[in-house]
């Protein structure tokens, strides 16, 4: 079947590690939400978006 | 995904009882138009996605599967009508079948019901673009480019990218409006502070000497270096206490209080009346305002959707995309009320940003209140607060902007009367409190300076962590959408070079140099085409419409193979060639064969000619066509089928029905007459309308067979050829034999022998017609093989031979 929308993920992904900006626990994150099937609401990615630096406590 | 093997089809749409046995391979259905070609595809469609594409796509309002699925007969008896298909499953090397009923159709019997089988059945189940009929090509072709953008990227199940970004979107913008949000609290405890502080600026030296002005009055060392661990309360005992009562701090927040009340007018007075105006525009246009409170519904629906169940109104669709797709095509009708809709929320964000400071003055004249035990000042202040947050709640949704008008043409700013009496009394009683000593002033002027400086810092924390997650969320936006642009751009850059090859393919005559754009941007997808080199034009613009069903077929094809890739095993052709010209479509069928072998086609045509070229260029052999001859409502569609037509015509003679016998074999011939026209080039006298009948076709087809015989005897005496001399002569006599018992070529001149006589025969009389013309027929076929002994190659014959060759006899002459 068709993996366009992996392909557009992977190439996503690989461009937010060269970002700085981005924590690697973030595009872990992402990685995971992309990549469980269900379709990701903007609040899913906003709780993504503000995990601090280094993840947070668990 | 899947190769059918075969199909029972049981009271649904026009079929009664049908069995095709599909044997995993490309299969062609002909027959004249309503003889029931299209509910074949219809109930295989259904069998395998649980939805009939003509009941439920566009312009078919007031049809369903439920109603109109079922035999017209059968519509009260719903669980009367099914498909039961066999199926193989190549990527599994599993056979399964599936047994889907109209009165379920999401519920079918998969056997085996293994997770695997059902896995792939299941996906199967989301593609109805397996089917193509022709009203879904001129999706692809005629339609404007932002259209196509939706229609491909339907196809290609691509609105789930789409979902993903609309998501990040969301995100970005939630987390831009947090920022603006935390930027003003920012702003507010600065103004705070300062005000508190009794400076102007935000240096880090004015703030100190302030500071150290009160430090030295307690003889507390000055503060040197201000870092993000100083205390300005530093030495003073139990810093820690809420902060003692500081008259000038309280009169100049009271101030503040009354500042701001008079200055907020001027700050939101452009916001204040962009929206006044909004709604007015509103008032004025009902339907504008109906749209966008409809509008602002589906929004809300859309941010619900979670599977195929609507949130709104519970009915439940096909599957989500379904449903996401319906949404969608009610906001996209909405655009222009979309745009008023977001400048409304605009503008009430802008006042909401000016409310929230006054909440924040408001606080501190709480505090000074309740310093001062007035509870009356506390319960006006309250009240207005509560105002305050509700008129800020307002502002932030269209429902609560549009009843915001008269509000805001008021002064809404405006302190209520009851409370700045109270506020004006409180300023009093704090103007008549004594004169703080000088130590007690600069006591609470440090614990307060510290509390507030404390609210600032963290209120500049909670901004800098706003501005990191909106400066990330900013990032992923737009690497997402390069990222897609990139693959979309590679996908469509794909989609137009195959594209090409596959039209340039079908039209190697005249169109060998024939290019293609496809092109997207922002959101369409343009299609343009090479007009004989002349340039690149929209389809429809000079291309004939046999040559935009062809582009539209190619497109499709190049879509599938997108999609599907190596799975591309099925696709469902639904009578898509009808504006194609004879040579084109013989090009189409090898462009099957050569791009396609692995994927089995189902295809339906009502050309008589085109079912016989797909035999003819092998698509299809005899044994995987099915031809309907006509169709009833009692018993469905009439199959005409080669393999068993003698036995019927000698079972209804056995019960003395020679009509139904002689229309039969009437039918047959007909049909085998035009078979054989094509296979030997037969030469009828010509006329415009192209219908031909029986009585022109068998005996040109006849003339033609003899003609060849000779040439080939001919061409067998120039070179020596004995051996072949005599086969000819036993095949020209067998056949010449068979001609004359068949009466053929007395139809012309005998009344009595013609087959519209046929039916007026006895039973005895019509047996030998029956026997003469079965034996006619095999004198036309190799009795190896039992294909029709043709000429080969098509235009310039060099011999007359049959598919396996054991017929086989030169037609060209040795030179002289």
């Amino acid at each position: 079947m068709a993996s366009l929308q992996q392909q557009i993920a992977e190439k996503f992904l690989a461009a937010l590690v060269e970002r700085e900006e981005i924590d690697p626990a973030q595009i872990a994150e992402l990685r995971q939400l992309l990549g469980r099937g269900k379709k990701p609401k903007a609040d899913d990615f906003t709780q993504v978006f503000t995990t601090p630096r280094g993840g947070v406590v668990k | 995904m899947i190769k059918l093997e075969a199909a029972h089809i049981e009271e649904v749409r026009g079929i009664r009882r049908l069995d095709i046995d599909f044997d995993r391979t490309n299969f062609a259905i002909s027959g004249p138009n309503g003889s029931g070609k299209s509910g074949v595809i219809d109930a295989i469609e259904f069998g395998l996605t649980g939805d009939i594409g003509r009941l439920s796509g566009r312009g078919t309002k007031g049809l369903s599967v439920a109603q109109h699925g079922p035999h017209v007969d059968m519509v009260d008896f719903p669980d009367a009508a099914y498909v039961r298909l066999s199926v193989f499953i190549p990527s599994l090397n599993k056979k399964a079948t599936i047994t889907r009923k109209v009165a379920a159709p999401s519920k079918p019997t998969i056997v085996p019901n293994d997770p695997d089988v059902k896995a792939v059945l299941e996906e199967l189940s989301e593609h109805p673009e397996i089917t193509l009929a022709r009203r879904d090509i001129l999706r692809f072709i005629l339609v404007e480019p932002s259209k196509r953008s939706e229609e491909i990227q339907t196809i290609l199940k691509l609105e789930e990218i789409g979902q993903t970004r609309a998501a990040l979107h969301g995100a970005q913008n939630k987390l831009t409006n947090a920022l603006k949000s935390a930027t003003g609290l920012v702003a507010a405890s600065r103004s705070t502070l300062q005000r508190h502080l009794g400076i102007e600026t935000n240096s880090v030296p004015d703030l100190l000497k302030a500071v150290n002005e009160r430090r030295m009055v307690l003889q507390l060392p000055a503060i040197a270096e201000f870092t993000q661990d100083t205390r300005l309360d530093a030495g003073i005992a139990d810093p820690g206490q809420a902060p003692p009562f500081n008259k000038t701090t309280a009169l100049r927040d009271l101030a503040a209080l009354d500042d701001a009340t008079v200055n907020i007018a001027l700050i939101v007075a452009g916001d204040s009346a962009s929206i006044q105006s909004g709604i007015e525009r509103l008032e004025r246009d009902p339907a504008l305002l109906s749209s966008l409170q409809r509008r602002v519904l589906i929004e809300k629906g859309l941010a619900l959707v979670d599977g195929a169940e609507c949130p709104l109104c519970d009915h439940r669709w096909p599957d989500e995309a379904h449903l996401l797709e319906h949404l969608r095509g009610k906001m996209s009708k909405s655009e222009d009320a979309g745009v008023l809709q977001h400048q409304l929320l605009r503008h009430g964000a802008a006042i909401g940003s000016q409310v929230d400071g006054l909440l924040v003055l408001l606080r501190q004249a709480h505090r000074i209140a309740k310093g001062e035990n007035d509870d009356a000042s506390l319960t006006a202040i309250n009240e207005w607060g509560k105002d305050l947050g509700a008129l800020k709640m307002q502002l932030g949704t269209f429902d609560g902007l549009i009843g915001l008008k008269d509000r805001l043409e008021a002064d809404w700013h405006a302190v209520p009367a009851a409370l700045a009496d109270n506020l004006n009394a409180l300023r009093r009683a704090v103007e008549a409190r004594p004169d703080q000593s000088a130590a007690v002033e600069a006591q609470t002027f440090l614990s307060t300076a510290q509390l507030r400086l404390e609210d600032y810092r963290a209120a500049t924390r909670t901004e800098a962590t706003a501005k990191s997650a909106s400066v990330v969320a900013k990032i992923a936006y737009e690497e997402y959408c390069r990222a897609m642009e990139d693959e979309l751009n590679a996908l469509y850059a794909d989609i137009q070079a195959e594209f090409s090859d596959y039209y340039r393919m079908i039209n190697e005559d005249d169109e060998a140099a024939f290019t293609a754009e496809l092109k997207p941007s922002e959101g369409k997808v343009d299609l343009k085409v090479n007009f004989y080199e002349r340039g690149l034009y929209p389809p429809a613009a000079y291309h004939s419409e046999g040559h935009q069903d062809g582009m539209g077929v190619c497109l499709y094809l190049a879509l599938m193979k997108r999609l599907f890739g190596k799975e591309f095993t099925i696709a469902l052709l639904d009578d898509v060639v009808m504006s194609v010209d004879s040579d084109h479509r013989r090009q189409f069928c090898r462009l099957l064969k050569a791009q396609f072998p692995d994927t089995q086609f189902v295809i339906t045509t009502h050309d008589r000619l085109w079912a016989q070229q797909m035999r003819s260029e092998g698509l299809v052999s005899a044994k995987t066509s099915m031809l309907f001859y006509g169709w009833s409502v009692d018993s469905g569609p009439l199959v005409e089928a080669a393999s068993d037509v003698w036995e019927d015509i000698s079972s209804a003679l056995a019960k003395g029905k020679v009509e139904t016998a002689a229309a039969a074999l009437r039918r047959h011939l007909e049909y085998l007459a035009w078979v054989l026209a094509d296979e030997l080039s037969a030469r009828p006298t010509f006329h415009a309308d192209g219908k031909y009948e029986l009585g022109e076709l068998m005996p040109a087809v006849l003339s033609r067979s003899k003609e060849l015989y000779v040439k080939a005897w001919d061409a067998a005496q120039s070179w020596g050829n004995e051996a072949a001399k005599v086969a000819i002569a036993e095949r020209k006599a067998t056949l010449a034999a068979a001609s004359q018992a068949s009466n053929v070529e007395q139809w012309a001149v005998n009344p009595a022998v013609h087959f519209n006589a046929w039916a007026n025969f006895g039973q005895k009389d019509f047996e030998p017609v029956v026997a003469a013309f079965q034996d006619l027929v095999r004198t036309l076929r190799c009795p190896d093989c039992e294909g029709w002994v043709h000429p080969s190659p098509r235009g310039k014959p060099e011999s007359l031979r049959c598919d396996c060759m054991s017929v086989n006899f030169n037609l060209t002459a040795k030179p002289r």
